[in-house]
């Protein structure tokens, strides 16, 4: 099974990305998480305007016979979320890097981005699971 | 299905994987001075035998003819067609449906007591059924805090105090704060970091709230505080406004009153609905319908699995894996035996008698009824001398009203009546002359 791993964002071992753009990140989780998944019928997000810290828990995401923990890559507040995936939440399992984006928040603290993963170490990371 | 037991080979196989020998071992975190050895039990009687054995015991009962008490559990006529239909074996023996698709059946029956339900409370969505109303309301209540994520209750008075005590339970466990107020400190108590308010009507002195204003005085000053209501007697939905026309956002029951008997305190019925947005934190099992993926046939199905324990784990908003499958049969037969004409008629009767026997009361010097809000089917009545009423109720083959300083010390000679289809003309004014009697007694001095 051939995953996408695109390389102008950022991972975490838990599965989610972050594309940085500025003071902006937008949030999603990963290919291989969404196949792990399964069939996603339902996503819950934190409310505009609320501030997370890194690694807490940013909502959930519900297929058919799992219920997964969304995790916060950096800190921040949240900015936007993306009406699309509450509607049809299927669009994470077609487009998880475009269209089934997840949040955008404010990064609070710019530092915490190099603790996140290069693609290259997530990728290594897959193929540990994989085992 | 066949039951089939585990052989002696299959056992050490197993044993042999965890690695122990014996079965023994893995009871060995109890202490020993606890393990039975050996049961002192007598040896078997033949049926006959048991039958008188059984007899004798049940003559020690105390079988009044009509009653008068409440207060959580009440006698309803149970239609003969609730037992016919429940004592088929597939439904009697058959505890809750795991690997539920396989029982298509029962989980049909389970669809249409959601859907009865739902009808009957006009709120969005009902679940397969809670253990009874008490654990209903608790679950509702913790329900809330996971919806509000805030971790504060306030319960009016006027909630049954056991359910009280049983949501105060689940909460101590869970770290939630709660008080138990009345309904004029409202305004004071009501804060942006209080869940939900909890109350209960018609309550447990038998008033009936003006729920569509107490949830204007919640939403107004809390716009994000869940509105919770528990009730005791649910045939009253065949006269009062249902729940799913006001603000309720959580509506719990106990469902004893559609269907099954009384007992002796069990087992109930954990009747449980929700508005539709709150349909994903519900806690319980769902049933739903659904279509065959290569073709036109409907079929049951456990739905909405990922709210529950089983999948959610730690995050569920309950661990209840269950529903009381059989009772919710029997209010599902009770329901729609009666239908809508005949859930009115019950109701109809069971406030009209109450009503009957509140004026003969009043009639009576030394008894009021003390209930400033209108009743349903009970009332609370100040007597003269509460044991002399009990002994005369008792002396007339009546079950006496509950009187109020079993759970209220300092009311005294107060009690809760019950009016019911079930009392007849006769026994009503039995009860009268109980009532008279009770004063007579009590003037000469007699107890």
């Amino acid at each position: 099974m051939e995953y996408e791993f695109p390389d102008d964002i950022k991972y975490m071992k838990t599965h989610e990305w972050a594309r940085i753009e500025g003071d902006m990140a937008t949030i999603g989780i990963t290919d291989y998480a969404q196949h792990q998944l399964g069939d996603i019928v339902y996503v819950e997000l934190p409310e505009i305007g609320r501030t997370l810290e890194k690694d807490s828990n940013a909502g959930e995401i519900e297929s058919v016979k799992a219920v997964g923990e969304i995790l916060m890559p950096l800190s921040g507040e949240i900015a936007e979320i993306n009406a699309i995936i509450i509607e049809s939440p299927e669009s994470i399992n077609s487009s998880p890097y475009g269209t089934g984006w997840m949040m955008k928040i404010k990064v609070s603290n710019s530092s915490e981005i190099n603790e996140l993963l290069s693609v290259e170490d997530y990728k290594k990371i897959v193929e540990e699971e994989k085992k | 299905m066949d039951f089939v037991p585990h052989d002696d080979k299959t056992i050490t196989e197993m044993l042999k994987v965890i690695g122990i020998n014996n079965l023994e071992e893995l009871f060995q975190d109890i202490p020993k001075d606890l393990i039975i050895n050996s049961l002192n039990l007598p040896l078997g009687l033949s049926e006959p035998d048991v039958l008188k054995n059984l007899k004798e015991l049940s003559q020690k009962n105390k079988v009044y003819s009509n009653s008068f008490l409440g207060a959580g559990y009440y006698f309803h006529y149970i239609p003969s067609l609730v037992d016919f239909v429940i004592s088929r074996t597939e439904f009697y023996t058959s505890y809750t449906p795991y690997q539920a698709e396989a029982s298509q059946g029962y989980l049909q029956a389970i669809y249409e007591y959601q859907s009865v339900i739902s009808r009957l409370t006009q709120m969005d969505v009902a679940n397969a059924s809670m253990y009874d109303g008490s654990t209903a309301l608790a679950e509702a209540a913790i329900m809330a805090t996971i919806i509000t994520r805030k971790n504060s209750l306030l319960l009016l008075e006027g909630i049954h105090p056991e359910y009280s005590e049983v949501v105060k339970t689940y909460c101590w466990g869970q770290g939630i704060n709660l008080r138990i107020i009345a309904e004029n400190k409202l305004k004071d108590e009501l804060n942006e970091d209080i869940a939900a308010v909890l109350f209960q009507s018609p309550n447990f002195f038998g008033d009936i709230e003006d729920v569509s204003m107490l949830a204007k005085r919640v939403k107004e000053k809390a716009p994000n505080c869940l509105l919770i209501q528990c009730m005791t007697d649910p045939t009253c939905l065949g006269v009062l406004k249902p729940p799913g026309e006001t603000d309720v956002d959580i509506f719990v029951a106990e469902g004893q009153s559609f269907g099954i008997s009384p007992s002796f305190g069990g087992p109930g019925l954990g009747i449980f609905a929700a508005k539709k947005k709150y349909l994903r934190k519900m806690p319980g099992r769902l049933v739903g319908k659904t279509k065959e993926i290569d073709g036109e046939r409907e079929g049951f199905l456990l739905t909405l699995q990922a709210r529950e324990q089983h999948i959610r784990r730690e995050k569920a908003s309950s661990n209840i894996c269950t529903n009381q499958a059989l009772c919710s049969l029997s209010a599902l037969i009770y329901i729609i035996s009666l239908g809508k004409t005949g859930l009115r008629e019950i109701a109809s009767q069971n406030f009209q008698k109450a009503n009957y026997v509140k004026i003969k009361l009043t009639e009576i010097p030394g008894y009021e009824i003390l209930n400033k809000k209108p009743t349903y089917n009970e009332f609370i009545v100040k007597c003269p001398d509460v044991d002399a009423l009990t002994h005369e109720c008792k002396q007339l083959n009546l079950l006496p009203p509950l009187c109020l300083s079993k759970y209220f010390p300092n009311l005294k000679n107060i009690v809760l009546v019950c009016v019911t289809e079930m009392n007849s003309r006769e026994s009503i004014e039995k009860f009268i002359n109980a009532a008279k009697n009770a004063l007579h007694n009590k003037k000469e001095g007699k107890k």
